[in-house]
């Protein structure tokens, strides 16, 4: 039984642990995009270096 | 595409035999790799013997790397490869032309190092034609898939260190498939089993063949 | 003198170009992430309470292992056929002139991401299934071996986006190592049929198409695919968003530290006029 609790536990942990990875990259992105569209708000978007 | 495939091979074979890159580096490279293992599975030959299929794959495995990263660079100098783009050569004749000299090579490289091998372990052959089917169908399917992927990681800086990464997995059915025929051939082995590997590099040559010739032109464009 | 155009300070600004998601998407992610928590917390009660142990072991160490079967092809058959699998088809669609789109090239990119992470529970759980079953933890029949390979295959797709490349380039180069990779996929489903493995042939899509597995233990298998399949859909629309996000990121950073940079610029000359 210790082997069926350990695959359980191993498996659902490693799941979990990446879902929360993603919910915390999404979180990040998302930030960091509403402040980068803030910003083109205020000034507009459209620098084009070539 | 036939005479396109001639026109490739047929210089890229030439280039070899003029810079003998794979003669005189790739195969004592192979040479230098067997005994590497040699003195790493210790003084006892019986390891050796033992593991003689499988350290043969893995060095023709390793040769096959560099030869896939020569064929690469050959046309790495002076915008060669727009220039073969451009010259309007059938992509799958190039794909083929490319595959076949390294595949040829590779032919060379494997008559070494099984010479090695039966010298350096003691290996004993018990029914050659398994050996020779092996080394045929393997390496159609190495020269096969490392052509691909040399053409996939052209134009990458990381090339060097990419493409053993990359092909080294793709290869491993070819691997497994060339170790456990050698096994059968090998004295104490049973012929018999080596049938449906033989079967699986039949597949794997065709698939990866097919795959090629109709991807090559793409992957050609996008480097 | 910078020779940078810009359209800037217009009395109204320009339409900003985020992504934005509409609350029923979001909605949407949010309704399947509970659920799949809910399915695999059915799964976790019905397969270490409610269904019995093996029939002919009974209430033993070996008798109680079969509950691993509620987890180990569960997660194999997201990774190998719906990840993978997916991951392959997108790209196919990628390739293909016809249906070509970044929305190809994400998909893919974020299924083999979960892809890896349920072939690496895969590997795991069966490990910890076999170390009981056959004495060891690992062995190097072809299945096994063939999971292990396309673990690595995959890896090195990743590692190939990572490269910094234009997006069409890389797009087009992962789904070459992609549909590359994915020859692999029937040649693992098939190895247990075609050489003798240590690990057992199919429980359900065996040739015959019939089931072994009975009673509740066969409604707990399907819950648990069904469980697994609702995460890995979950995981794969935060990935996707993650990725959309990401590459829109790449874009328009870049344009802002260029502005701001200017904007620096024009600051100190005019600063330095005075």
């Amino acid at each position: 039984m210790n082997y069926v609790i350990a695959g359980y536990s191993i498996v659902l942990s490693i799941l979990f642990l990446y879902g929360v990875q993603l919910l915390w990259r999404r979180r990040r992105l998302t930030r960091a995009a509403a402040r980068v569209a803030a910003y083109q708000a205020e000034h507009g978007t459209g620098v084009s270096p070539q | 595409m036939w005479r396109d495939t001639v026109l490739v091979a047929g210089k890229d074979l030439r280039i070899e035999a003029r810079s003998r890159v794979a003669l005189s580096q790739v195969a004592p490279f192979g040479v230098v790799a067997l005994a590497m293992f040699a003195f790493a599975l210790g003084p006892d030959r019986a390891p050796m013997a033992h593991g003689a299929p499988g350290l043969f794959w893995v060095a023709v495995l390793f040769c096959t790397v560099l030869a896939v990263q020569r064929s690469v660079s050959v046309e790495a100098v002076d915008g060669a490869r727009d220039g073969l783009r451009l010259s309007g050569l059938d992509p799958a004749g190039l794909f083929l032309g490319k595959a076949a000299a390294v595949a040829a090579q590779l032919v060379v490289l494997e008559l070494v190092l099984t010479v090695g091998v039966i010298l350096l372990y003691g290996a004993r052959i018990e029914t050659p034609w398994l050996i020779l089917a092996s080394s045929v169908l393997g390496t159609i399917g190495l020269a096969a898939t490392g052509t691909l992927y040399g053409a996939l990681s052209a134009g990458l800086r990381v090339k060097e260190t990419l493409l053993p990464f990359l092909f080294l997995p793709i290869a491993a059915p070819v691997l497994l498939a060339g170790t456990r025929i050698w096994q059968a051939a090998l004295s104490g082995g049973i012929p018999a089993d080596a049938g449906p590997w033989l079967r699986l590099l039949v597949v794997f040559d065709a698939v990866y063949l097919a795959l090629g010739v109709v991807v090559y032109g793409p992957i050609q464009e996008s480097a | 003198m910078t020779t940078l155009t810009t359209r800037t300070s217009s009395p109204t600004p320009d339409v900003s170009t985020l992504p934005l998601q509409s609350s029923r998407a979001r909605w949407t992610v949010r309704i399947i992430g509970i659920s799949a928590a809910v399915g695999v917390a059915l799964t976790v009660w019905l397969g270490l309470w409610v269904t019995p142990p093996d029939v002919s072991q009974g209430n033993t160490v070996p008798g109680n292992l079969v509950r691993l079967v509620y987890i180990h092809p569960g997660v194999a058959w997201v990774a190998l056929y719906l990840a993978f699998g997916l991951a392959a088809v997108a790209s196919l669609l990628y390739l293909w002139p016809r249906t070509r789109s970044m929305f190809w090239d994400r998909l893919a990119a974020a299924a083999v991401e979960v892809g890896v992470v349920f072939n690496v529970c895969t590997l795991i759980s069966g490990s910890i299934w076999g170390r009981p079953t056959w004495g060891v933890y690992w062995a190097w029949d072809a299945r096994l071996t063939l999971t292990a390979i396309l673990l690595v295959l995959f890896l090195g797709y990743m590692a190939l986006r990572r490269i910094p490349a234009e997006p069409e380039k890389r797009a087009k180069r992962s789904a070459f190592v992609c549909l590359f990779a994915a020859v692999d996929i029937p040649v693992d489903h098939f190895s247990v049929l075609w050489w003798k493995t240590l690990h057992q042939g199919a429980t359900v899509l065996n040739p015959d198409l019939s089931p072994t597995i009975h009673g509740s233990m066969a409604w707990t298998l399907l819950i648990s695919f069904v469980a697994l399949t609702l995460v890995f859909v979950w995981m794969l629309l935060v990935r996707y968003r993650i990725g959309v996000l990401g590459d829109w990121l790449d874009g328009n950073e870049l344009d802002v530290a260029l502005r701001e940079r200017q904007s620096e610029g024009v600051a100190a000359d005019t600063g330095g006029a005075r």
